[in-house]
């Protein structure tokens, strides 16, 4: 499938507005790119001020995640597509809502600087798992900048380049959360900021599962199957018949 | 990085409403009478310019019936008797004074099923031209250009002008139709179910061309088939047993509807 088909109809009002959709979604692809480069840099700079202006703008992504189903609603009632079209409305809104989760998720690392700043300014990268927490949002970063590529060409192929990250990620968070676990054993007393940092890490290790769910949408739209609920050795012989 | 790009994402959304629009056309305590029987109970509605508003209902609900208003093709009917105004341009339309053929050369019509005149292409098209008694063949042959290219068909029949219009196939016949009506330049143009005879490729080929007239056109549309109406129109009127029931914008018409009878009507559920 190629992204051209998506503009070959009778009816230009549909190729725009489908037009309309991809741009929509990579739009608001790079409203979150945007903000984990910040929540990134906060987090690497202990910088507060950078990370309320993350917290910020999780207002300006959930706005676009309304405006695409507002959009996606309007396709549906008056153009009634159907076939690859039909699956492009739903990949959009389910990869919209992907996008917006992936928005909260910054948003907790980015709290997560801010409380610490405010406890301990400057100290943030000392704690156990910091340095993996930083690292997990670097990968999940790229696996987002994949996916959003992948769907800008449709190309099941290229989104599907993002799972052995996942198993990096999956990986490097499995070792954090031992890390800190020692660390809870060892100096019981900062465990309210382990906690915090536990939460940073699950949220960070949440943003890879986005990207992936963003994957399966890509898939569904190229391939018409939906792979969501396949094993990981199902989904392996699947992806080796494309 | 430290700071927030700007983004802008546009609002494809956004809603149509009545209140911004250049009203071409009033319709004001409008009622029909075939005989005794009344077939539209007061209707008041704004049609606005260079919009396509669509007319939709079960049969019998009277949108052909309204839409014949605007070019008086009711006044071919004995029995019919109206109340009320229909202004088009601020100018009553039923009017005693009114010229209909000046009418209806500023208010032109496509129906159901094609009718090109047992003639050729291009005599089809300069058929209203010639009633108006223009001869200058440059004029005629540029007006003639003007409408197939305006309804689409230019690219196929460029080469065969002198063919007798019958050998067209359906679709084509009805872009002819529409091309005929657009050649004396009309300001309004009436389509009674106009792709209810032809194919469905035929049909999105009309529908697209309904979507490019509106830029020169003020199009009036009935139409059986609702999706058609979702597809081409800006506005909707639902009516049913002669009453305009609801009469909004197309987005919120088929997305959120605010009476029941009309939501019923668009999702299948009128018994």
């Amino acid at each position: 499938m190629q992204k051209k088909e998506f503009s070959s109809h009778i009816s230009n009002q549909l190729n725009r507005n489908l037009e309309e959709l991809f741009n929509h979604i990579l739009e608001m692809g790079g409203m979150v790119e945007n903000q984990l480069d910040m929540a990134l840099s906060a987090l690497e700079n202990a910088d507060a001020k950078v990370a309320k202006e993350v917290v910020r703008f999780d207002k300006v992504i959930n706005q676009a995640e309304m405006e695409i189903d507002r959009l996606c609603i309007r396709v549906l009632a008056r153009q009634q597509p159907t076939a690859s079209d039909l699956r492009l409305i739903l990949a959009t809104i389910r990869i919209a809502i992907d996008l917006e989760r992936m928005g909260d998720e910054v948003c907790k690392l980015a709290k997560l600087v801010i409380k610490f700043h405010k406890n301990d300014p400057g100290v943030c990268a000392n704690y156990a798992g910091y340095a993996e927490l930083v690292d997990i949002t670097t990968r999940s970063r790229e696996m987002l900048k994949v996916t959003l590529n992948a769907f800008a060409r449709v190309s099941a192929e290229d989104a599907m380049s993002i799972l052995d990250q996942e198993d990096v990620v999956d990986h490097v968070y499995e070792k954090a959360c031992k890390n800190v676990t020692e660390q809870f054993k060892k100096n019981p007393e900062n465990v309210e900021s382990l906690l915090e940092v536990m939460t940073a890490l699950r949220a960070s290790e949440r943003l890879s599962d986005h990207a992936l769910n963003i994957m399966e949408s890509i898939i569904y739209l190229v391939q018409g199957k939906d792979v969501r609920n396949m094993d990981q050795e199902r989904l392996t012989k699947f992806l080796e018949k494309i | 990085m430290s700071e927030l790009k700007s983004f802008s994402m546009n609002r494809a959304s956004d809603k149509l409403s009545l209140e911004n629009e250049d009203i071409a056309i009033e319709v004001k305590d409008w009622n029909l009478y075939y005989g005794s029987k009344q077939a539209l109970t007061g209707v008041n509605m704004q049609l606005p310019r260079n919009r396509v508003t669509a007319f939709i209902g079960p049969s019998g609900c009277g949108k052909s019936t309204l839409l014949r208003c605007f070019n008086r093709m009711n006044d071919l009917i004995d029995s019919v008797s109206v109340e009320g105004t229909i202004l088009l341009d601020n100018e009553d339309v039923y009017l005693k004074s009114m010229d209909v053929s000046a009418l209806r050369r500023r208010v032109g019509m496509v129906f159901q099923k094609p009718n090109p005149f047992p003639k050729s292409i291009f005599e089809n098209v300069c058929y209203g031209l010639r009633l108006q008694n223009i001869k200058n063949k440059q004029l005629l042959n540029e007006t003639v250009e003007w409408a197939l290219r305006g309804a689409n068909l230019w690219d196929e029949v460029k080469d065969r002008l002198d063919d007798n219009a019958l050998s067209l196939s359906g679709g084509q016949q009805q872009r002819l139709c529409i091309a005929r009506a657009i050649a004396i330049k009309p300001e309004v143009l009436l389509l009674d179910e106009p792709t209810s005879a032809l194919d469905p490729i035929s049909t999105l080929a009309v529908e697209e061309l309904i979507f490019e007239l509106k830029k020169e056109f003020t199009i009036l549309i009935v139409t059986h088939n609702m999706q058609q109406a979702a597809r081409v129109s800006d506005y909707t009127a639902f009516m049913y047993m002669g009453d305009l029931v609801e009469y909004t914008d197309t987005d919120t018409l088929f997305t959120n509807p605010k009476l029941k009878q009309t939501e019923d009507y668009i999702s299948g559920r009128y018994g």
